[in-house]
């Protein structure tokens, strides 16, 4: 199942590839090129192969882990990508993780206070987090918490001087692990310090989904017989939810967490680029203003199969979340 | 519609909405002729007037280039209205009918198109846009049309839904037992009686539109100098947004209202069109 969507991500991507503007053959060549010159880029580019077979090679090229050369830095995308990608998974990660432990909450307790002010103010706060445009709200926190108040700095993942001085044990690119594996507080809390403000961003959109979604499910459970029964045995509504009843809304909850993710995914473009994060996001950005396209179709290439992977995970997490599916 | 206007009366939050949102379109077709800064719409340049604060003369303050951003924000109304509406219109027309198709025809044909409209949904949301209007050139338009391949998928699903809750409920079995052609129940009970819940969904996509679309201006695609789409404005003043929070702020809030009341208007739709909830 999961493979068949993957190889459909595939297929499109290499048709929209094919689409691209631009000739590759003028970008490999440079300028005033001759004839001849033309002939051997066509040839080492694979162009001169029929369709069919260029999407044969392009399959078992991204088997290979090729997916060709960024035309603006003239380094393997492959290599481009894997270096950025612990960057941007770390941010994601962190702002989902934010996400669920403030939104879940929230969304149960305005369940349970339903047409109070306190659900009301909930309520409020899910909107907004769904109407906010991302790349506003981040630079806005620039504003407030860098440029009046000096809290937080500007953009980056952590000061230099601090890494300079910082002996990790291991280094799987995740900062805030190594460092906090390794013992190194001043990075650890310096690269905390850092993210802040971009997870905030991140999660702001999220935050409003996942308040909606556990809401509108605990509400669907309150209705049901075995709440009701729940409670003629004089457990209180608060004991109910927090005893069994919070369990009905994990099926629905992480569905759309699955959603979100593509969501995050798409917003590393905005957030990244604006807090100068030195990710995927970033990078596309970078791809998209140059024209560097190769780059743009592997950097969506890791970005689909990431976001179907993660999807396929949750639905491996039913098994443990739902009972009924046993 | 005169259904609507009856559930337009019941629901303060939609009536405010409504107004807001007509103020917008009204005064963002209106500021060329009020304004007296309306040659800022067309690119002119004031750079003894520029990064001004907010003040009686320039409520919004002016931008690095001495634009009046009142004006400018203003304006942008209008692009913004006019993505709503093209990228939803788009989604629908495309979406909608492959829906009823399936739902209608099921086997097969149901099963091709809800196999080839799955795989656009497992792209994560921005990154199919991007790529698409990329490869159509990156204007505007070709946004556009970006988004709305990318989200006509959610029709199909909801058009299909739809039709086959219909399909197979007493009343049109009835008339089906009564000699009605396929064309009819189509036309006379599945079509109307699935309509609305493609529209709720349809005013809450038109506020991501928006937000969609200013999202794609800000890193480059989309929308370009010199016309005044929020996102766009919100880009321009990158370099100096952070001494001159006014460049930035404007715009952006009325992206936030403009999408939040499209959301609420989704919203109280869906509650007024869902039998279960009661309406006074």
């Amino acid at each position: 199942m999961m493979a068949g969507v993957i190889f459909v991500v595939v297929t499109i991507t290499f048709f929209i590839a094919h689409w691209l503007p631009g000739d590759p053959t003028a970008l490999w060549v440079g300028s005033h090129p001759t004839e001849e010159q033309l002939e051997v880029a066509r040839k080492t580019l694979g162009l001169e192969e029929s369709l069919g077979k260029q999407y044969i090679n392009y399959i078992s090229n991204i088997f290979h882990g090729d997916l060709g050369t960024s035309l603006r830095t003239k380094q393997p995308i492959t290599m481009e990508l894997s270096s950025r990608f612990s960057a941007t998974f770390e941010l994601v990660s962190v702002s989902m993780l934010l996400s669920i432990l403030i939104a879940f909450p929230l969304g149960l307790i305005a369940a349970l206070k339903n047409n109070t002010s306190i659900d009301l103010i909930i309520r409020g706060l899910g909107y907004a987090g769904l109407a906010i445009p991302v790349f506003w709200l981040g630079m806005i926190l620039q504003i407030v918490f860098f440029a009046w108040l000096g809290w937080f700095p500007l953009q980056g993942r952590f000061s230099t001087d601090i890494y300079m001085n910082t002996d990790l044990i291991i280094n799987t690119g995740f900062i805030l692990f190594d460092t906090f594996v390794s013992g190194e507080w001043a990075l650890f809390i310096n690269a905390v310090h850092y993210i802040s403000l971009p997870v905030i961003t991140m999660s702001v959109a999220v935050v409003g989904i996942v308040i909606r979604i556990s809401k509108s499910s605990l509400m669907d459970t309150m209705k049901e017989p075995f709440f009701t029964t729940l409670l003629s045995f004089g457990f209180s509504p608060q004991k109910a939810v927090t005893s069994s009843a919070y369990k009905n809304t994990l099926v629905p909850v992480s569905t759309i967490v699955g959603l979100s993710y593509g969501m995050m995914l798409g917003g590393t473009f905005l957030i990244e680029s604006i807090f100068d994060w030195p990710g995927l996001g970033q990078f596309g950005v970078l791809s998209i203003l140059t024209g560097d396209f190769p780059a743009i179709v592997g950097l969506t290439l890791i970005y689909s199969i990431s976001y179907v992977l993660i999807n396929f995970l949750i639905d491996m997490l039913y098994l443990i979340i739902d009972p009924r599916t046993i | 519609m005169k259904n609507f206007f009856i559930f337009a009366k019941h629901k303060n939050t939609t009536t405010v909405s409504i107004l807001f949102l007509s103020t917008i379109i009204l005064l963002a077709i209106l500021i060329p002729f009020l304004s007296p800064y309306s040659d800022d719409l067309i690119g002119a340049v004031h750079l003894e007037i520029n990064n001004q604060a907010p003040s009686l003369s320039h409520f919004f303050g002016t931008d690095a280039a001495g634009r009046d951003m009142f004006t400018l924000t203003l304006r942008g109304g209008l692009v913004s209205i006019r993505v709503a509406i093209g990228v939803v219109l788009m989604s629908v027309v495309l979406g909608a009918p492959l829906g009823f198709i399936a739902g209608v025809s099921g086997k097969k044909l149901d099963e091709i198109i809800m196999r080839i409209s799955d795989a656009f949904l497992s792209f994560p949301p921005l990154v199919l846009p991007i790529v698409i209007a990329i490869a159509l050139g990156g204007s505007l338009n070709s946004v556009m049309i970006g988004i709305a391949i990318s989200w006509f998928p959610w029709y199909v699903r909801i058009a299909r839904a739809q039709a086959m809750i219909i399909k197979s409920s007493d009343y049109v079995l009835i008339s089906k037992s009564m000699g009605a052609s396929l064309f009819h129940i189509v036309k006379k009970h599945i079509l109307p009686n699935s309509i609305s819940p493609v529209i709720v969904q349809a005013s809450i996509d038109a506020g991501y539109a928006i937000l969609t679309v200013a999202g794609l201006s800000f890193i480059g695609l989309g929308a370009e100098p010199p016309s005044s789409e929020w996102g766009l404005l919100i880009t321009a003043s990158r370099a100096q947004f952070l001494y001159h929070w006014w460049v930035i702020v404007f715009p952006g809030l009325f992206i936030l209202f403009t999408v939040l009341s499209f959301n609420i208007i989704g919203d109280d739709l869906r509650d007024y069109l869902n039998p279960k909830i009661e309406n006074n």
